[in-house]
């Protein structure tokens, strides 16, 4: 089977050789190639050429066409951004500090002729090329309500989020709700296939619940009626979500929640029973440090809870450039060999 | 009367509410309670008493460690002056995000928490660079230096933590500058701090006032 069958069995329940396993190498990419950091994500190619390397050599089963977090901002119009050698960029101009900016933000109308976003059409259509139908392909979103902190800082967004003015703040959401609608439909236009919806705001360690009630879940709703909920993930950075997944599940229908490392993966599975995909996430913090037998026993743990039942995939957050290479395979191999389900017939 | 003004004020703390908040304040020292009453009768209880909760497992979320810390500092900022007798700082934090880290708000939100317990901050900023933690904790007499890292790379890095505690064994101040450290890594690794040459982490900024205190005493106290 190919990742994409996996993938395809896991959410509908179905037969599978074992559970899906989404590695997620972003940076390593360059050391793949050889180049450093800037020169590696000024082309699609080499993005591309990285991602179907390291997926062959691994066998896991997700490919990326993300560069950095911060391609968002530039497609809004931040132009700097800061590399470092052993860690991914970092948004290096806010585009937002004052009333005034914000009432300026344009939203580009084509998202897919913006020249930010040619290169990551350059990526995609060589993946697609190389993969498509076989590897599924991911893109990473921001939500509407994450999505101003990239544009003006956290801490400027935390407060106006929290302290209004509402106007203003609203107003900026909408603005990112639009980006949202538009990039989705590029993405998928140009082959993405499963897109990662990325909103730390939707969850509870980020905002009270009464806030996620009254502003988070309806800016996901409305999100999510936009751009459509196939190939959605809900994904909180490393926030927990299971305080709110049975909600959002109900009010959007998106498919499939990629849990915190820090949560209880039998709780999410429990809320989620048989109507979503759980993803099930390592703490690849810890990975750096510890032992390959160390690594193998987290997987197999989290594969115990996971597994039984079906509807369960294993993967990664962005793992750091400093995991060991033999970690790395440790902890595929582990997958690999505790998330099979060809000895004991259960569904995927 | 306290217990009324203190209900208030945890109940306005609670829902994020600063407009409500200050008003509980002020309504207190219109009825009688004293500046020294507000901080160290309603602001700082109120803290210990959301620290505790915390740490029973009742957790707070980032939006509510923002809105605490930023009203708890804007109130004791407010009421210092008013004190009957100078009161001085319980101590003295640099405070600054880790070289190569642009993520300001955990370190905001601790300064925050610091100010409304009455021990006083130097904020450096982001992407500070080692040595200027150090010679800013040597200008100011500071106790502690405290760092903040929301990446991997940014926590462990050669030019952050580490460098800092190279520079402080290297002058001879390992006694003097104590060093704590916060931020997303080492939520998900609680034994990262050893390995960076922190004396300290804290697993939230409210943790980290408590924290801090203890550094601060320890520093003193030699």
């Amino acid at each position: 089977m190919n990742g994409m069958e996996r993938l395809v069995a896991a959410i509908g329940g179905q037969p599978a050789d074992r559970i899906p396993v989404f590695c997620n190498l972003l940076d390593q990419g360059a050391r793949e190639l050889g180049l450093p950091l800037r020169e590696y994500y000024s082309k699609g190619e080499h993005v591309a050429e990285a991602q179907l390397r390291m997926r062959e050599k691994y066998g896991y089963d997700n490919l990326w066409c993300l560069f950095y977090v911060g391609k968002e901002a530039e497609l809004l119009g931040c132009r700097k951004m800061i590399f470092a050698p052993d860690g991914p960029p970092n948004v290096g101009e806010m585009i937002l500090h004052k009333r005034e900016d914000i009432e300026r933000l344009e939203v580009p109308q084509d998202i897919t002729g913006h020249p930010a976003f040619q290169e990551t059409l350059a990526c995609l259509r060589m993946l697609r090329r190389e993969a498509g139908g076989k590897y599924p392909i991911c893109a990473y979103l921001t939500s509407s309500m994450t999505l101003p902190s990239l544009l003006m800082g956290m801490e400027k967004w935390m407060e106006m989020l929290l302290c209004g003015p509402p106007a203003l703040r609203d107003e900026l959401l909408a603005k990112c709700h639009t980006f949202f609608v538009r990039e989705t439909q590029a993405y998928r236009d140009a082959g993405a296939d499963v897109l990662l919806y990325a909103n730390p705001f939707g969850s509870t360690d980020f905002v009270p619940m009464k806030f996620f009630l009254d502003h988070s879940l309806p800016w996901i709703e409305k999100d999510i009626q936009a751009a459509g909920a196939q190939g959605m993930v809900y994904y909180c950075g490393s926030a927990r979500m299971n305080s709110v997944i049975g909600r959002i599940l109900e009010r959007t229908g998106i498919g499939a929640y990629y849990l915190s490392p820090l949560e209880e993966i039998a709780e999410g599975k429990r809320i989620l029973g048989e109507r979503a995909l759980c993803c099930g996430v390592i703490n690849d913090i810890k990975m750096i440090d510890w032992s390959r037998d160390q690594v193998a026993a987290e997987v197999k743990r989290m594969i115990d809870v996971g597994k039984p039942g079906g509807r369960f995939l294993f993967g990664t957050l962005v793992m750091p450039c400093g995991i060991p290479e033999e970690n790395i395979r440790a902890m595929l191999e582990a997958a690999y060999r505790y998330g099979s389900l060809e000895s004991d017939g259960l569904e995927c | 009367m306290l217990d009324h003004v203190v209900n208030a004020y945890r109940e306005a703390i609670l829902d994020t509410d600063r407009d409500a908040a200050l008003r509980a304040v002020h309504n207190g020292l219109q009825e009688g309670l004293s500046a020294e009453d507000i901080v160290f009768r309603v602001v700082i209880p109120t803290i210990e008493v959301m620290l505790q909760s915390v740490s029973e497992g009742l957790g707070a979320s980032l939006g509510q460690h923002f809105m605490t810390a930023q009203i708890s500092a804007e109130v004791v900022e407010e009421m210092v002056p008013k004190f009957e007798t100078a009161t001085n700082p319980v101590g003295h934090v640099v405070l600054g995000t880790s070289h190569g880290d642009f993520h300001g708000l955990g370190k905001r939100i601790v300064g925050g928490y610091l100010k409304a317990q009455m021990i006083a901050v130097t904020d450096l900023g982001l992407n500070v660079p080692a040595r200027r933690f150090v010679d800013a904790a040597v200008e100011a007499g500071a106790q502690v230096i405290g760092i903040s890292s929301m990446m991997v790379h940014t926590a462990r890095g050669e030019q952050g933590c580490l460098k800092v505690r190279a520079i402080l064994r290297e002058r001879g101040l390992e006694q003097k500058i104590k060093v704590i450290v916060g931020g997303a890594p080492y939520r998900f690794d609680e034994n990262l701090y050893l390995l960076v040459g922190a004396d300290a982490w804290a697993e939230n900024a409210m943790a980290a006032g408590k924290v801090v205190t203890e550094l601060i005493r320890e520093v003193n106290g030699q």
